[in-house]
């Protein structure tokens, strides 16, 4: 079965919208944006092609914004009492790989969004080898931006934050909340990766050398080629995945394959995308050097490429069936 | 079983599945194909070929298959639940069903009454088919293929040679895509023809490959006498019917292979448990298993699409190369992680992987090789300017 339900003429019309709201916002207003095209009944109707649509084109728009955080408090907000206005999710520091820091203190994570409008940060933690929450106070988190590979990303770090306050345990949730997590990063890589190849593609096109495009020479072609493959590979886990997310752990193990495939996609694509570029790859002037690191960015948010098919591998090791996950 | 209870497993897959998984799961009479290593590629195919028997006579293989060909009715959905239980229950897929995957569909939509006289044995396991396509002087470039099929009367008189044709050795017929045109007239010269292997002045040499095995044959027609009705399609629709044939030699093939390819890397663990393992062994793993599941993601895809009737153009290529980066990907890892076994081990076990891994390298080559892959990638779904002409 495809998980979506969604007719190609609405997907299209949506992925316009979408296109124009991203092109229209600074990222910040996304949220309310979404609002205003009426998107949580969209979601409502057919989760796994809204998702899929909206965080591709978040990647493919390197938006920044906190839409993630409502997919994964669409699971979280479960077992946590009711909110006292909007809430923003601090994500494991990927320094951590996906754990949350310790109830003990002191917590790191990331925020993918400024907090000015946000009146309760939920906080994951592990607690006696379980995850809980926490809520926090805004003002109480120690912020700054991220530095680093992708500066441009609006994305901030909380560093050395106290925790205080009565924990939730939330173990299933936040596996559910991960899972769901990861299935939307797989899609926004997919956005991301396909910017990048739609750029490669142009560049390849329009570049004269020897008296012809640069893309009529096979060891380019087939770069390019291979990139489209890594783009669909994932795009058909993804897929796969989705089809999973009814099952109680929120398909877990399908998710973080959506997630392994996206994150090692987008390391193909990036590759083949900057040599075919020539020099203007690794320069400021091309856009390919954002869509390069916002890609390393969200492979490492909720576990990088490698961390994840170092942890299945472990699984398979230990004994865990070879799930076949995917059926006719 | 009834006519009725027929009936509903042939309309409904996941029924189908059910009953297929607790046939494999109660029969005993099953263990005598699993864990089998074999000497040779003849005694394979024909231990291969009773077990489709077993499978038809209970009528498992038969879904998939329209009636009238001696099937039991249903769609690829169906042949591709077959090859998984049966990979599931620690079962082989049988050999002659790589080939009926590939050449069963295009003479059932192109030549019915050849579908109907002699796919109903190749089911039963009485005997198999080969593919004439590729020739000394055509591979990757088959449109210049010069095997010449001349006509007379009511029938042709093949002369000319094919070369690697899988199971060649053993199978008792071969579609051949042979030429019926002018020599330089490329593809729209081309003509699809259905050849006894038993007929006067066909000649079979096997090809052993590096593991010593004869999967593959060259095979020569010295004016070999074939009816006008054994055409698959009409004369010089050759290349249209190649064009048919690849949807379901780069989609159904790619899914059954991902069945067996799962098979195969849950047996790996099995044989390496508890032995110490290299550097990075836990990341191998991981990524060989993501390799094989989007295969399988993929392949899904695909053979929901022709199961529904659609046609599948180009993209199909990204399905095959997923295919050979999950057979190079789960064989390397054999290697890798068996070692020095690998290379010196007389166990029967890791000859098997020995064996397996050289055929795996032909998945980068056969049925178009992984460079003609991206190069329909690169003209027909990326839209790239094309490589100039020679």
């Amino acid at each position: 079965m495809t998980s979506t339900t969604m007719d190609a003429a609405t997907a299209e019309l949506l992925t316009g919208s979408l296109r124009n709201l991203f092109a229209g916002s600074a990222g910040r207003a996304v949220g309310p944006a979404l609002e205003t095209l009426g998107w949580s009944e969209v979601v409502a109707e057919d989760p796994a092609g809204a998702t899929t649509l909206l965080f591709t084109e978040h990647g493919r728009a390197l938006a920044s914004s906190h839409a993630l955080d409502a997919v994964l408090l669409a699971e979280l907000d479960q077992v946590l009492p009711a909110g006292n206005g909007t809430r923003a999710v601090l994500y494991p520091h990927p320094g951590d790989g996906d754990q949350p820091s310790t109830v003990d203190g002191p917590v790191r994570g990331l925020l993918l969004a400024g907090l000015e409008s946000v009146d309760e940060v939920v906080v994951p933690v592990r607690e006696s080898g379980s995850v809980a929450l926490l809520t926090a106070d805004p003002g109480s988190l120690p912020t700054e931006p991220v530095a680093g590979f992708d500066a441009g990303s609006g994305w901030l770090t909380v560093t050395g934050w106290q925790p205080s306050g009565t924990t939730v345990p939330a173990a299933k949730a936040w596996e559910r909340a991960v899972a769901a997590g990861r299935r939307a990063l797989a899609a926004e890589i997919a956005g991301v990766c396909q910017a990048a190849l739609g750029l490669a593609v142009a560049h390849t096109s329009a570049r004269v050398q020897y008296g012809r495009p640069i893309a009529s020479f096979q060891a380019v072609r087939h770069r390019l080629a291979e990139g489209h493959v890594a783009i669909n590979d994932s795009a058909s886990m993804l897929d796969a995945a989705w089809a999973a997310a009814g099952s109680a752990d929120g398909g877990a193990w399908a998710a973080a394959l959506a997630k392994l495939r996206a994150g090692r996609a987008q390391a193909e694509v990036m590759r083949h995308c900057v040599q075919v570029l020539g020099a203007m790859g690794l320069t400021s002037e091309s856009a390919m050097h954002r869509y390069v690191t916002r890609a390393s960015a969200l492979d490492a948010l909720l576990g990088g490429h490698r961390a994840l098919s170092e942890a299945t591998g472990r699984t398979l090791l230990a004994g865990a069936p070879a799930d076949p996950v995917v059926e006719v | 079983m009834t006519r009725t209870a027929t009936a509903s497993l042939a309309t409904d897959v996941g029924a189908y599945r059910t009953s297929l998984r607790a046939y494999l799961r109660n029969g005993d009479a099953l263990d005598r194909w699993r864990g089998k290593h074999y000497a040779s590629t003849e005694h394979r195919i024909a231990d291969h070929a009773a077990l489709m028997e077993h499978l038809y006579k209970d009528g498992w293989n038969r879904y998939g298959w329209p009636a009238e060909v001696g099937g039991l009715d249903g769609d690829e959905r169906h042949r591709a639940v077959l090859y998984d239980e049966l990979s599931a229950a620690g079962l082989p897929v049988p050999d002659p069903h790589l080939m009926l995957e590939t050449l069963g569909p295009p003479v059932v939509h192109f030549a019915p009454d050849l579908a109907a006289r002699y796919l109903p044995e190749y089911l039963r396991g009485e005997n198999w088919w080969g593919q004439g396509f590729s020739e000394p002087e055509a591979g990757s470039d088959l449109a210049g293929l010069r095997c010449r099929a001349r006509r007379e009367g009511d029938h042709y008189v093949l002369s000319g040679q094919k070369l690697w044709t899988s199971h060649g050795a053993t199978a008792s017929r071969f579609v051949c895509l042979v030429r019926t045109g002018a020599p330089e007239s490329r593809h729209r010269g081309l003509s699809m023809i259905m050849v006894d292997a038993d007929a006067p002045s066909v000649s079979v040499r096997p090809i052993a490959l590096a593991s010593g095995y004869q999967d593959l044959a060259e095979v020569f027609f010295d004016d070999v006498v074939v009816p006008t009705d054994r055409l698959i399609g009409e004369e010089g629709q050759g290349w249209a019917v190649a064009m048919y044939l690849l949807q379901w030699e780069r989609a159904m093939y790619a899914w059954l292979c991902s069945a067996v390819a799962l098979r195969r890397f849950r047996e790996l663990l099995g044989q390496v448990a508890g032995t110490s393992l290299p550097d990075g062994a836990a990341t191998r793993i991981g990524e060989c298993y993501g390799d094989i599941i989007a295969l399988r993601a993929r392949s899904a895809q695909t053979v929901r699409r022709l199961a529904a009737g659609e046609t599948v153009g180009p993209e199909a290529s990204v399905d095959k190369v997923l295919l050979a980066t999950a057979e190079i990907s789960v064989h390397d890892l054999a290697r890798d992680l068996l070692g020095t076994d690998f290379v010196f081990g007389a166990g029967a076990d890791t000859g098997d992987w020995r064996a397996d891994w050289w055929f795996s390298r032909s998945t980068t080559i056969l049925g178009g090789s992984a460079e003609v892959q991206r190069t329909i990638l690169a003209d027909h779904v990326l839209g790239l300017p094309k490589e100039p002409r020679a």
